[in-house]
């Protein structure tokens, strides 16, 4: 952040163009896919000439990811990558991301950068406490907090009532998670009769989603902390792609290391600052996963009035609309088409008919479908059904992250 | 201080340098490694005036600096420490140090160039001892230190050194990188282009990677200091001593 503050529009945008550059001759050098999407537009990397010159190039989204499946974007050989994560992808196959030891040290840097903006110091115990679909989250959350010599608390599985003994008696100063955890602890703590008072947490970092003012005053005045967002993806390459400051003027963007551009979902034509569209980004930095131009699913404008902090880095407000067809439950994104196709495969139903919903269960929110039971699916036997259902509701959660329900229906969805 | 975008240059049908940004603030001690071939010292020329057809944008100090001449790009701050010292042998080392002074002449600054003469001298008291011998007699590391005298005689706002530790033994390379980083504490701006990738980045804020002319990887010294790309092809990490099957 500080050396961002020191450069000149002139040279930051030097910058970006040099990072751009680079990553675009990596990427078509190592990628095949890559390489071909340049050739299939008679392009060559040296093209692009100019930050605007990105809008030349094709879009990437969540489906090339599956279809490469497991390593097939690499621009490193295996030897280099030193960490691989995981995410649940759109179709049959998972999406696999990998980090070489530079690109941890950046990473590492930039979630300290948005914990330093929430005002987080080395005096600081850190709690992380993540569903296990954003575990990937936690670790690097864990090592941007090493790294600027706070104490860690890293994400583990721990009850509620284990998780708020952490919280009170090792003095936490600050939570990262999700909404949903946040409200469930708020919840049982009042369930509970325990004062905030009793606890040292000053600050909540939300991950996962966006969310509204009402939700984070109710948080604020009820915890009596502050609490700050961050933006990040699960497949890129972290957590920490945008935060807030401490003036919460919107969502600063790590576009030093990211390349961010707001498109209008259904023409795909950039819009203009302040224009609400789908937000696409482009890494600069990343040495083992480049993505070029990478279609979210997230809508967004720019804000086009600079924060007092003084920070260059541009600023973005996340909205909770979306560009596509995805959910987020417990700040993890859940398809609907590979939920469908998944009962597809599992049930052997041929066109599974079924309403998604996140709900709330117990203070956890979960995947609730509701499927119409059918011919093919019917049986004499209940508990042949319910077995099945169970079975498929376990491996369906292991999959996309998070609890899933499923319920019989007779009713036309 | 300087800044290049999208250069391009070609001696005949080869492209040497193909679509090369990259840029140097204030106070910055950069490197650009690479190896033979990869248009290093091709870019240097560029910047330099010695090559004069190019494309792309080259400026210093927000100057536009294409189809100035050599002469007139060191009157804007630029001074070069060429690959293989190139000083001249016939002439003595007061003489060479002083003919790095010729702008400074050309503008009357006769007490300006004494002053510097001395203060080259204290900083390589070995000059002040050879300074009536002719240049060609003296050691690489000598001849090395007198080439950067020398640029330092035009008091550039920008030193560019190619290759300086080429042909040199490991002990004087060691001191012409001390004396390196000590021009960097003390204020001078520094590009340096080096096949010693090691020795470079050690003294270096920021580093690029050029490969076969295209620009393929830049960041933080200390970043590239521990780039597995950057180890195997300039650091001299051995890969096939532990190398278990994984491609």
């Amino acid at each position: 952040m500080q050396q961002m503050k020191n450069l000149t529009v002139e040279e930051k945008n030097q910058l970006k163009l040099e990072r751009l550059q680079s990553t675009l001759n990596r990427a078509y050098k190592n990628v095949p896919f890559h390489r071909n999407r340049f050739l299939e537009k008679s392009m060559l990397p040296e093209n692009i000439v100019s930050l605007s010159d990105i809008e030349e190039l094709p879009f990437m989204d969540r489906s090339h990811l599956g279809l490469h499946y497991p390593y097939g974007l690499f621009a490193v050989p295996l030897r280099d990558i030193v960490r691989i994560h995981t995410a649940p992808g759109t179709g049959t196959n998972p999406s696999i991301s990998g980090y070489t030891k530079t690109d941890l040290m950046i990473w590492q840097r930039l979630v300290a950068r948005s914990l330093e903006a929430a005002g987080v110091t080395s005096m600081d115990i850190l709690q992380i406490n993540l569903p296990p679909g954003l575990a990937n989250w936690g670790r690097d959350y864990k090592d941007g907090a090493e790294n600027m010599g706070a104490s860690v608390i890293p994400n583990s599985p721990l009850s509620l009532a284990k998780t708020l003994m952490v919280l009170r008696d090792y003095k936490t100063t600050t939570l990262v998670t999700t909404l949903a955890f946040a409200e469930q602890l708020m919840e049982h703590m009042f369930e509970n009769e325990r004062n905030p008072n009793e606890f040292n947490l000053k600050r909540i970092v939300l991950v996962g989603e966006p969310v509204g003012a009402e939700q984070i005053k109710n948080l604020e005045e009820h915890l009596h902390v502050d609490v700050w967002l961050n933006y990040g993806l699960s497949e890129i390459p972290g957590p920490a792609i945008a935060f807030e400051c401490l003036h919460h003027c919107g969502m600063h963007i790590n576009d030093d290391h990211i390349l961010p551009e707001i498109i209008d979902p259904v023409t795909r034509i950039s819009v203009t600052p302040g224009q609400t569209g789908e937000l696409v980004l482009t890494t600069l930095s990343a040495r083992a996963f480049p993505l070029i131009r990478f279609r979210t699913g997230d809508m967004a404008r720019f804000s086009t009035n600079p924060c007092e902090c003084g920070s260059s880095l541009m600023t973005m407000e996340w909205l909770p609309e979306r560009a596509d067809t995805m959910m987020i439950i417990s700040g993890i994104k859940i398809s609907r088409e590979q939920v469908t196709i998944y009962l597809k495969d599992a049930l052997g139903v041929n066109d599974p008919k079924c309403k998604l919903e996140k709900i709330r269960h117990g203070g956890t929110e979960m995947l609730s479908i509701s499927l119409v039971i059918d011919d093919s699916l019917f049986s004499d036997e209940i508990k042949n059904l319910e077995k099945l259902m169970v079975s498929t509701s376990e491996r369906l959660a292991e999959l996309i992250g998070v609890t899933v329900k499923i319920t019989l229906t007779e009713k036309k969805i | 201080m300087l800044r290049i975008k999208n250069l391009k240059c070609s001696y005949g049908s080869i492209m040497a340098v193909q679509g090369v940004s990259l840029s140097v603030r204030d106070g910055e001690l950069i490197s650009i490694i690479g190896a033979n071939g990869s248009g290093k010292s091709t870019l240097l020329l560029a910047i330099c005036g010695l090559l004069t057809t190019w494309e792309g944008e080259i400026l210093f100090k927000n100057n536009d600096i294409k189809g100035m001449s050599p002469p007139a790009i060191v009157r804007q701050g630029i001074s070069m420490v060429p690959e293989g010292r190139q000083i001249f042998s016939p002439l003595s080392v007061m003489d060479n140090l002083k003919m790095g002074a010729y702008t400074m002449y050309r503008k009357g600054l006769k007490k300006q160039v004494e002053d510097d003469l001395e203060m080259i001298m204290e900083m390589f008291p070995i000059l002040r001892e050879r300074a009536d011998q002719l240049a060609g007699t003296l050691s690489g590391g000598e001849q090395q230190m007198l080439a950067i005298g020398r640029a330092l005689m035009a008091r550039p706002s920008l030193l560019v050194l190619d290759e300086p530790s080429m042909g040199l033994a490991p002990k004087i390379v060691e001191m012409i990188f001390s004396i390196i980083q000590k021009l960097r504490q003390e204020g001078v701006t520094i590009l340096l282009v080096e096949q010693n990738a090691r020795a470079a980045l050690k003294i270096a804020d920021r580093g690029y990677v050029l490969e076969t002319g295209k620009m393929v990887l830049q960041g933080s010294a200390e970043e590239l200091l521990v780039d597995d790309d950057v180890k195997r092809a300039y650091l001299g990490k051995d890969y096939g001593n532990f190398c278990d099957g994984r491609n």
